[in-house]
C-alpha cells in the first residue's frame, strides 16, 4: 500500500535489516564486550573464563609494562616507515603504469599478484628466501660478492624488524599503487595538454597537476596503509613469532600473545583497545576525507 | 631541439628501467616459489642450488599431501568457508547496498559511515569476545564459526563496493520499471541484479579471496577439524621447517586458486575495489 | 483516456521548494507541454503526475480520481524517459512486453501484442536485438512502444529528445505528433525547447520558478505572452525589450525609445498611461518591416540563417531586430527605415513586474 516513494522506503528497510542485524551481532556486541573485558582480570583456566572487575587497572598496568612500551614504539616506528615507503614506492609504480609504456595488461597482472596471495603463503615464501643457510637471497648476495658471510635476516635483533618491514612493504605496495592508479586515471588529460602548451616539462606537470589532483587519493592511501600496518600479524606470526628477543613484537601480535598464549584475556583486551582507539581516530580521518562522496550519495 | 630529444630519451629509459625493476622485484620471489616447489631437497640445499634438469620433480606436490594428510581437508575447509561466506555476504549485502544507494533510507549516511568504520576495526578487538562467545556456544573449531566471523569483514566491504556500482545505474531504468508496474523487489530482481552480474561477480571474487587468505581468526577459532589452508600451511612450515620444496609446494597450492581468480577478474577488481575505496 | 488536473500542487526537497503551487487542467485527449528552463520545476511536476515522487501538498487528479496516494502503475500512466531508459539486458520484444509479463499475461498473448505494437512502430526486424544494437531513432521507438502497449490513460514524456542530434530530433517530433493524432491519448510532454513545444502542443504551460506562468495555445503564448518572461522564452532569436515612455508628438501619441517614435492609437496610449509611465516594448522580428518610410535606423549587423536574414537595427537609444525573407545582404552602417506592421504587434510590458500591458 501507499505511494511509490513510501513503498520504496519500506522495501529499503526490509532490504537493509538483515545486513544490519548481522553486523550488529558480530561487530557491535564484541566491541562493547571488548571494552568490558579490558576492565576485568579475566583468565582462561581449564576451558572456563573467570573474571572480576578491576576498573582501569589493566590500562594502568600497560603504562608500566616494558614489553608493551617497546611494542608501542616498535609499532609506531614500523608503521611510520612503512606508510612513507609504501606510498612513495606505490606512487612511483602508479606513475610508471600510466606511462604509455606501462599500459600493457601484463603489468596490471603483475600488480595484483602480491595483493592476491595469502599473507601466510607470502610469509612462508619469504622465510624460505631469507633462510640463513639455504636462502636464495644470501646465495645471490654471496655470488655477487656483496656479503662474505650469510646474513641471519630473521635472527638478528634490530635487523629482523627491518626484514619483516621490507617484506610487508613488498606485499603492500601493489594495492596502494592500484589505488593511486585509480586516482591518476581520474585526472582529466586535457590538463596535461594545457600544461604542455604552457611549456611545462614532465617534472612541472607532475608537481603542478598530478600531485594536487592526486592529493585526496594519497590522503586516503596514507590512512588505509596506516590502518593495515597497525594490524600486521600474519607475517610476524609465521616469520619470527615475535623474536628474536621480542624484537618484532608489535602491538597486534602482543595482544594476541597475551590473550591466547598467556591466556590473560582482560589484559589482552586492553592492548587490543589501544589499537582500536588509534584505528578509530584514523578511521574518522578516512571518513572525513570521503565526506563529499557520502553527501552526494545521500541526496 | 637536440637537448629535448636527449631529455625524452632519458625519460623513456627511466620508465623502461623502472618498469623492468618493478616486474623483477614483484615477480622474482613468486618465480622462486614456483621453481623451488619443483626442485628436490638436495638440489635446493646445494651451494649454489643445482639447477640441472635432473633436479626438477613433482614429488614435492605428492609428498606434501603424504606428509600432511589433512592438507586436503584444509583446502576443502577453506573452499567451503570462503564459498559460504561469499554467498551469504552477497545475498545479504546486495539488497542492503541497493537500499543504501537508491531507496532513500533516512539516516543512510550515518549507516554508511558505520559500515565503513567497521572496515577499520582491528580484528583483535572483536577476536577476544568472539572467541569467548564461540567457546560458550561450542562453536570453536567449526566452519560455521569462521563463516560468521568472516562475514564481519566481508559483508561491509561487499555492501560498500556494490553500493558504488548500484549508484552508477541510470535511475531512469528503475523508474521505467516502476511505471511498468514492477514492485521494488521485482525491480531489484528483474532489472538491477541482471544488469549488475559482472560487478556482483567481481565483488564475490574479492570476498572469496579475502576469506580464502584469512589467517588470524582461523588461528584463534580452529583447532583440528576446521583448520583452513593458510593455517595448515603455517603449521606445516613450522613442523617441517627444513623440507623446503614441500613447503613451497604447499604455499603454491594455497595461492594458486586466488591468483587465478585475481588474474581472471583483474579489471573488475581494480576498477570496482580501488575506485570504490577512494570514491566514497 | 482521461483528463489530468493539478490543484495547488507543491513539492519541496528539504527546504528547497521546487513546485510552489502548480495549477493545470489538461483536457481528455489533449497534448500539453510543460515548457521552461532547467530548474523551473517542469520535470518534478511530471514526476508528481507520474507518481514517481510524492507531492508535498495539493491534489492530483487523473480521470476525475484523486491519485496522490497511488503508484505510477495504479495511476495508469505510461512514461517515456530522457535517454529512453530502456532495459539494457532485455531484447526489444522483452522491453516492450515487460509490463505485460509483470501482469502475468500468457506468453503467447504477450508475443502477439508486442508484435502488433512493434509492427506499428516499424520495429519488427529488430525485435530480438538488445538496445545497445539499435540506432537512436529505434531506441526512441522502443521507448514509445513500451508506453503504447500499456494502452494507458495518459502518456508522459520527460525530455525524450534531449540527447538526439538536431535532424533526428525533428523526425522523432513528427513521429510523436502522428502517434498522438492516431491514438488520441492525453499526453503531457516536458521540454526546454520552445520550438518543440510550439510544434507539438495543443496547449503549452510555460513554467517559471515552480509555477505555471502562462497556459495557452501555441498561438496565444507566442503572440499574446502574459509577461516578459514568456515573451522572451518563446520565439527565436529571444525577444529584446526597449524601455521608453508615451509622449505626444505633433498632437499624436507616440511611444518614444531614444530617437525613435512608434506611433500609437489613442486607445493604446490611454491604457499605457493608466498603467504607469515606464513600459518596455517588444516586437517580434517578423513584424518589423524595412521600407522607404518609418523610423530611421542604421544596420548594425545582418545574420542570414537560410530562409531568412535577421537584421539588427540600431538608432540612438535603441535597437531592434527585423526578419527579412531569404538570404539578404546588408552593409553594416547603411541607413534604413522601418516600422512595425500593426499596432497589435507592439507588445508592451510593465518595466518592473514584467506583466503584459495594454492588452485587449
Amino acid at each position: 500500500m501507499g505511494t511509490l516513494e513510501q513503498r520504496r522506503r519500506r522495501a529499503g528497510y526490509a532490504a537493509l535489516a538483515p545486513a544490519l542485524l548481522v553486523l550488529v551481532l558480530i561487530l557491535a556486541y564484541p566491541i562493547v564486550d571488548s571494552m568490558l573485558l579490558s576492565l576485568q582480570d579475566l583468565r582462561a583456566a581449564g576451558g572456563t573464563f573467570e573474571g572480576r572487575f578491576i576498573g582501569f587497572s589493566n590500562y594502568g598496568a600497560l603504562l608500566a609494562d616494558r614489553t608493551f612500551r617497546a611494542a608501542l614504539w616498535a609499532t609506531a616506528y614500523f608503521t611510520a616507515i612503512e606508510v612513507v615507503a609504501v606510498v612513495l614506492l606505490a606512487l612511483g609504480v602508479a606513475l610508471l603504469l600510466v606511462h604509455p609504456f606501462g599500459r600493457f595488461g601484463i603489468f596490471r597482472i603483475v600488480l595484483l599478484l602480491p595483493w592476491a596471495i595469502a599473507p601466510v603463503a607470502n610469509a612462508v615464501l619469504w622465510k624460505w628466501i631469507l633462510h640463513a643457510n639455504y636462502g636464495i637471497l644470501n646465495t645471490l648476495l654471496t655470488e655477487l660478492g656483496l656479503i662474505e658471510r650469510n646474513v641471519i635476516w630473521l635472527g638478528t635483533p634490530g635487523l629482523a624488524l627491518h626484514t619483516v618491514l621490507a617484506v610487508d612493504i613488498w606485499k603492500s605496495v601493489p594495492f596502494i599503487a592500484i589505488l593511486l592508479l585509480a586516482g591518476l586515471s581520474k585526472v582529466p588529460p586535457v590538463l596535461y595538454r594545457a600544461a604542455r602548451l604552457d611549456g611545462a616539462n614532465a617534472w612541472q606537470q607532475f608537481l603542478h597537476i598530478t600531485l594536487p589532483q592526486l592529493r585526496p587519493t594519497i590522503a586516503v592511501a596514507v590512512i588505509l596503509q596506516t590502518l593495515w600496518s597497525l594490524r600486521i600479524f600474519d607475517l610476524i606470526f609465521v616469520m619470527t613469532k615475535g623474536g628474536p628477543a621480542d624484537g618484532t613484537v608489535l602491538l597486534n601480535f602482543l595482544a594476541y600473545r597475551t590473550t591466547f598464549n598467556f591466556l590473560d584475556l582482560g589484559y589482552g583486551a586492553a592492548i587490543a583497545n589501544v589499537i582500536f582507539a588509534v584505528s578509530l581516530v584514523l578511521a574518522l580521518g578516512y571518513i572525513w576525507l570521503l565526506r563529499p562522496g557520502l553527501q552526494k550519495a545521500g541526496g | 631541439m637536440f637537448r629535448r630529444r636527449i631529455g625524452r630519451l632519458a625519460g623513456r629509459s627511466v620508465v623502461v628501467v623502472g618498469l623492468a625493476m618493478f616486474v623483477l622485484i614483484t615477480v622474482a620471489p613468486l618465480a622462486w616459489l614456483a621453481i623451488s616447489s619443483l626442485m628436490e631437497q638436495q638440489a635446493l640445499t646445494a651451494k649454489p642450488p643445482d639447477f640441472s634438469s635432473s633436479s626438477f620433480t613433482l614429488a614435492n606436490y605428492t609428498g606434501v599431501f603424504a606428509a600432511a594428510a589433512q592438507l586436503g581437508q584444509g583446502f576443502a575447509n577453506s573452499f567451503l568457508v570462503a564459498s559460504f561466506t561469499t554467498a551469504i555476504a552477497i545475498a545479504v549485502g546486495a539488497p542492503a547496498a541497493y537500499a543504501l544507494a537508491r531507496l532513500s533510507i533516512p539516516g543512510a549516511n550515518a549507516i554508511l559511515v558505520m559500515i565503513l568504520g567497521t572496515q577499520m576495526l582491528p580484528g583483535i578487538v572483536i577476536a577476544i569476545p568472539l572467541f569467548i562467545v564461540m567457546s560458550h556456544l561450542g562453536l570453536v573449531d567449526t566452519r560455521l564459526a569462521l563463516v560468521i566471523v568472516y562475514l564481519s569483514f566481508n559483508l561491509p566491504i561487499v555492501i560498500w563496493i556494490l553500493r558504488g556500482f548500484f549508484l552508477a545505474i541510470p535511475p531512469g531504468i528503475e523508474r521505467a520499471a516502476a511505471v511498468d508496474g514492477a514492485t521494488t523487489a521485482q525491480i531489484f530482481r528483474l532489472i538491477v541484479l541482471p544488469i549488475s552480474l559482472s560487478p556482483l561477480f567481481a565483488t564475490g571474487v574479492f570476498a572469496f579471496i579475502e576469506s580464502w587468505n584469512e589467517f588470524f581468526f582461523a588461528l584463534i577459532l580452529t583447532r583440528q577439524s576446521a583448520r583452513t589452508a593458510p593455517l595448515m600451511i603455517s603449521q606445516f612450515a613450522g613442523q617441517y621447517q627444513t623440507v623446503f620444496g614441500q613447503m613451497m609446494a604447499a604455499a603454491a597450492l594455497a595461492i594458486a586458486p586466488v591468483v587465478a581468480l585475481a588474474i581472471l577478474f583483474r579489471n573488475m577488481i581494480m576498477k570496482g575495489f580501488a575506485e570504490g575505496m577512494v570514491k566514497g | 483516456m482521461a483528463e489530468v488536473e493539478l490543484r495547488a500542487v507543491t513539492k519541496s526537497f528539504g527546504k528547497v521548494a521546487v513546485c510552489k503551487g502548480v495549477d493545470l487542467q489538461v483536457a481528455d485527449g489533449e497534448f500539453v507541454t510543460l515548457l521552461g528552463p532547467s530548474g523551473c520545476g517542469k520535470t518534478t511536476t511530471l514526476n508528481l503526475i507520474a507518481g514517481l515522487e510524492d507531492a508535498s501538498a495539493g491534489d492530483i487528479l487523473i480521470g476525475g480520481r484523486r491519485v496522490n496516494d497511488l503508484t505510477p502503475f495504479e495511476r495508469d500512466v505510461a512514461m517515456v524517459f530522457q535517454n529512453y531508459a530502456l532495459y539494457p539486458h532485455m531484447t526489444v520484444a522483452e522491453n516492450i512486453g515487460f509490463t505485460l509479463r509483470l501482469r502475468g499475461i500468457a506468453r503467447e498473448a504477450v508475443r502477439q501484442r508486442v508484435a502488433a505494437v512493434a509492427e506499428s512502430l516499424e520495429l519488427g526486424p529488430v525485435l530480438h536485438r538488445v538496445p545497445a544494437q539499435l540506432s537512436g531513432g529505434q531506441q526512441q521507438r522502443v521507448a514509445l512502444g513500451r508506453a503504447i502497449i500499456r494502452e494507458p490513460q495518459v502518456f508522459l514524456f520527460d525530455e525524450p529528445f534531449s540527447n538526439l542530434d538536431a535532424g533526428l530530433r525533428i523526425k522523432m517530433r513528427a513521429e510523436v505528433k502522428e502517434l498522438h493524432q492516431r491514438l488520441g491519448v492525453t499526453s503531457i510532454f516536458v521540454t526546454h525547447d520552445q520550438e518543440e513545444a510550439l510544434s507539438l502542443s495543443d496547449r503549452i504551460a510555460v513554467m517559471r520558478e515552480g509555477r505555471v506562468e502562462q497556459f495557452g495555445t501555441p498561438a496565444e503564448v507566442y503572440t499574446r505572452p502574459v509577461s516578459k518572461y514568456v515573451a522572451r522564452f518563446i520565439g527565436s532569436p529571444p525577444l529584446e525589450f526597449l524601455s521608453g515612455r508615451v509622449e505626444s508628438e505633433g498632437g499624436l501619441p507616440v511611444f518614444r525609445v531614444g530617437a525613435a517614435a512608434f506611433p500609437l492609437s489613442l486607445k493604446t496610449a490611454e491604457r499605457l498611461v493608466q498603467g504607469g509611465q515606464n513600459c518596455a516594448l517588444g516586437a517580434r522580428p517578423e513584424h518589423v518591416l524595412l521600407g522607404s518610410s518609418g523610423i530611421r535606423a542604421t544596420v548594425r549587423l545582418a545574420q542570414p540563417v537560410g530562409p531568412a536574414t535577421f537584421v539588427t537595427l540600431s538608432w540612438e537609444g535603441g535597437e531592434l531586430t527585423a526578419r527579412v525573407p531569404g538570404m539578404a545582404t546588408f552593409a553594416a552602417g547603411s541607413a534604413v527605415h522601418f516600422q512595425v506592421d500593426r499596432e497589435e504587434h507592439l507588445m508592451f510590458f510593465d518595466d518592473h513586474q514584467g506583466r503584459r500591458m495594454a492588452m485587449e
